[in-house]
């Protein structure tokens, strides 16, 4: 047993120092396996960092009020209903007694897209008075908050990253008047950080909206009295609106795209292999033929098929690890962390990072593992019944 | 023996070596002409736009609305052929996955200026009549067998009647076709009087206007003109030629084209360092042979040409697979894709792919034809 341990790994050696002889060879498998990991991995990390970003928007101590039926976009919510929602319990309160809610509005306007320099919609969203005290975790990272009753507004920091014309100290216009970008604020990387921020009730007045606001944030005293709110929206037949948890509002919007992205990766990445397995098996064959004499010699001298099948394998299987791991090293060089931006749930811009994550890399390297088993197997089968005569034969 | 013929041994030599070699470049070209389909759906409504028709929305975001009271100021701008209105109604059939691109037009103007929607003189006499008509589109129609007179209740995602359903009853008046494959049916529209008296709120605005310029050169006053006119309103406008404004709207999906882009060119990189090192393998081992031919009086031109021309066989054979491949697999993406787009596979990406492949085929097969163009028959065959 030890024997043939001891030839598997003389030959093993063997093997993969006689690499250099077949430099390009080896070189172009090599390449090709990365090239497809990269793509796998690029796919990946899109829809990983979207998912991040979506899902970690939100809160599960906030709820989300909305019209039956609506997202965010479309839903409509009366002053009478608003009001109302002030009495249900489970809402936290303010130091003076006031519930914890944000009337909010929530409408798109166009912003130009510094990357392709064309128009994209952004979230404006209007919030109310409290609105500092029902989401927690925004930081105002320079400028300062906007007023009460004044065109001033703040913008997320991607909004700033990503688009034209958003810095703080900057003009925009919306139907005919001027706002002042006086601040930038960061959300721990939400998908708040893609919306702009203004008074509700000056959108209201922009908008013509009247009293009516598009949604209600609320906080509740904690995650399990979201339930007490449901129920109280439920009871009255006045309110009649779907409550949310933030956190769960959030999650659903995350699923659509990253499994778009994920779908689309996977059938094109499995593609690809086919073809790069396809230049693994040429190179392996190749190396066995050009070992032929020696893997024959090598019997003559008593060694078992085994330890030439192990080498070939251990040949192609090293090969395809370089391949894969400098695959994720290009993606995480030139994408990990790339801002990209795209449509989410409502309608409008989210702008996230490409994120790629140990368990992803992992994913890259068995895909190239897999090209590297098949890709070596064959060959190794062939190089493990060369025959003692092979040796003898004219090169 | 011929000089093909000799290629074509030449090439089978090896089958394994040669079959999987073509597998691989059959791959590539697989996955371009199924991405350039995709694209094709996609830029459609980019390559198709009519370069007289400008798109007036409002200038905050075109889901802003904006007065009707519009579309005869607009009418009345010099160089002006038509003008058409519509309303975006956020529809859906029965559930809200079975989402519907469907709007509130203005009949009449909005059917004169898309030439390119077709649909039986009859059925559109019959929607012009009828208010509560809708025309839908073939794709729509397919998918959920829409035929004529049938009775279809669409909901807003976005709108309620007066009544406060969410529910719209129309009948069918018509289907509409296209006028050519690459034109999207993907959608159903009604009248705007009946949306406009039926709905809760929203009054007398409208969602976005199509103009129609008599004379393209025109185009860049009249975008101005109308942009001018409405200026320092409620509602400002913006106008943009109907190709930029498609252009933008599929640009918000993100830099589609470079993802499309990157992916091909990964395949393509991938095999051509596949191919050309089976090249280089193949003639590698067959030094001796190309000195022998060289010996018996093939020219280095020839023995160039008869590498070149393997490479080439190898390229035409596995990017003809590939592509002919994809262009089954487009009638498919056609049917179960149709939401995204009209996919088709063009003359464009079938003209592409030839070039690709004499590309590949001359790429892959220089370095080793040249090799051997230049190979020294003393050295050769002393080298044994």
């Amino acid at each position: 047993m030890s024997r043939t341990l001891t030839q598997i790994m003389a030959v093993t050696s063997m093997n993969l120092r006689s690499i250099p002889q077949r430099i390009w060879t080896s070189l172009s498998t090599v390449i090709a396996i990365g090239f497809v990991t990269g793509v796998l991995l690029a796919f990946l990390a899109l829809a990983n960092g979207f998912a991040a970003t979506v899902s970690g928007t939100g809160s599960p101590d906030v709820a989300v009020i909305l019209r039956k039926g609506g997202d965010e976009l479309s839903s409509v919510l009366t002053r009478e209903q608003t009001l109302l929602m002030q009495e249900a319990p489970g809402i936290a309160k303010s130091a003076d007694g006031k519930p914890l809610m944000s009337p909010e509005l929530y409408v798109v306007i166009d912003g130009i897209k510094k990357s392709s320099q064309t128009k994209a919609n952004l979230p404006l969203r209007g919030l109310g008075t409290l609105a500092d005290q029902v989401r927690k975790g925004v930081r105002i990272s320079s400028g300062r908050m906007f007023r009460t009753g004044t065109n001033e507004l703040v913008v997320g920091r991607s909004v700033s990253k990503q688009f034209e014309g958003f810095e703080v100290g900057k003009q925009i216009r919306l139907a005919s008047q001027n706002w002042t970008v006086v601040g930038e604020f960061e959300a721990n990387g939400s998908v708040f950080e893609s919306e702009l921020w203004a008074d509700v009730a000056v959108l209201q007045g922009l908008y013509q909206r009247g009293s009516t606001v598009q949604s209600v944030r609320a906080r509740l005293q904690s995650p399990d009295s979201l339930q007490k709110v449901k129920d109280f929206a439920e009871a009255d037949p006045r309110i009649k609106l779907d409550v949310k948890s933030e956190q769960a509002f959030y999650a659903a919007q995350s699923k659509g795209m990253s499994d778009v992205i994920q779908y689309l990766g996977w059938p094109l990445a499995i593609a690809m292999s086919f073809g790069a397995l396809a230049g693994a098996l040429n190179t392996m064959y190749a190396s066995v033929d050009a070992r032929m004499r020696e893997i024959a010699t090598l019997r003559a001298l008593g060694f078992g098929g085994l330890p030439a099948f192990v080498g070939t394998m251990a040949e192609s299987l090293l090969l395809s690890v370089v391949g894969g791991l400098l695959g994720a090293l290009g993606v995480y060089l030139f994408f990990d962390g790339l801002s990209a931006a795209t449509l989410g749930g409502n309608f409008t811009q989210v702008v996230f990072s490409m994120k790629l994550s140990g368990d992803l890399v992992l994913q890259g390297v068995i895909l190239a593992l897999v090209i590297g088993f098949v890709g070596g197997f064959f060959p190794a089968w062939r190089a493990a019944r060369v025959p003692i005569l092979a040796a003898f034969r004219a090169g | 023996m011929t000089f093909l013929q000799l290629i074509r041994k030449n090439l089978f030599r090896k089958k394994l070596r040669t079959a999987l070699t073509i597998f691989a470049i059959f791959i590539a070209f697989l996955i371009f002409g199924v991405l350039a389909t995709f694209q094709n759906g996609m830029n459609a409504g980019v390559d198709l736009a009519g370069a007289d028709r400008l798109i007036v929305t409002n200038k905050i975001n075109f889901t802003q609305p904006m007065p009707i009271a519009y579309v005869s100021r607009v009418a009345a701008v010099p160089g002006i052929a038509r003008v058409a209105h519509a309303s975006w109604f956020g529809g859906y059939y029965q559930e809200p996955k079975n989402f519907l691109v469907s709007f509130a037009i203005d009949p009449a103007s909005y059917l004169d200026i898309y030439s390119e929607y077709v649909v039986a003189p009859a059925q559109r006499e019959a929607f012009l009549r009828d208010r509560g008509g809708v025309l839908v589109g073939k794709v729509v129609a397919d998918t959920y067998g829409f035929k004529v007179g049938d009775r279809i209740p669409l909901k807003s995602s976005i709108w309620r009647q007066k009544n406060g359903s969410d529910t719209w009853d129309f009948t069918v008046s018509g289907i509409v076709t296209p006028r050519e494959a690459r034109v999207d049916t993907n959608f159903v529209m009604f009248h705007y009087e009946y949306f406009k008296e039926t709905r809760d709120v929203g009054g007398d605005t409208i969602g976005w206007m199509i103009v129609k310029t008599a004379n393209t050169k025109d185009n860049e006053r009249i975008i101005k003109t109308i942009d001018t006119q409405f200026a320092n309103s409620p509602f400002e406008t913006e106008t943009k030629t109907e190709q930029a404004f498609n252009k933008a709207f599929i640009e918000q999906m993100g830099d589609l084209g470079f993802i499309i882009l990157a992916v091909v060119g990964s395949a393509f990189v991938t095999i051509l360092l596949i191919v050309g090192n089976t090249m280089m393998l193949t003639v590698r081992e067959r030094t001796n042979e190309i000195a022998v031919l060289k010996t018996i009086g093939f020219t280095g031109e020839r023995i160039f040409a008869l590498i070149i021309g393997e490479s080439l066989l190898l390229a035409v054979i596995g990017g003809l697979l590939g592509v002919g491949l994809a262009w089954l697999i487009s009638f498919g993406m056609a049917q179960a894709m149709s939401s995204f787009g009209p996919m088709t596979f063009s003359l464009n990406t079938a003209l592409t792919s030839f070039v690709l492949i004499a590309t590949l085929g001359v790429l892959t097969g220089f370095v080793p034809a040249y090799r051997a163009m230049k190979l020294d028959v003393v050295t050769a065959l002393g080298r044994k």
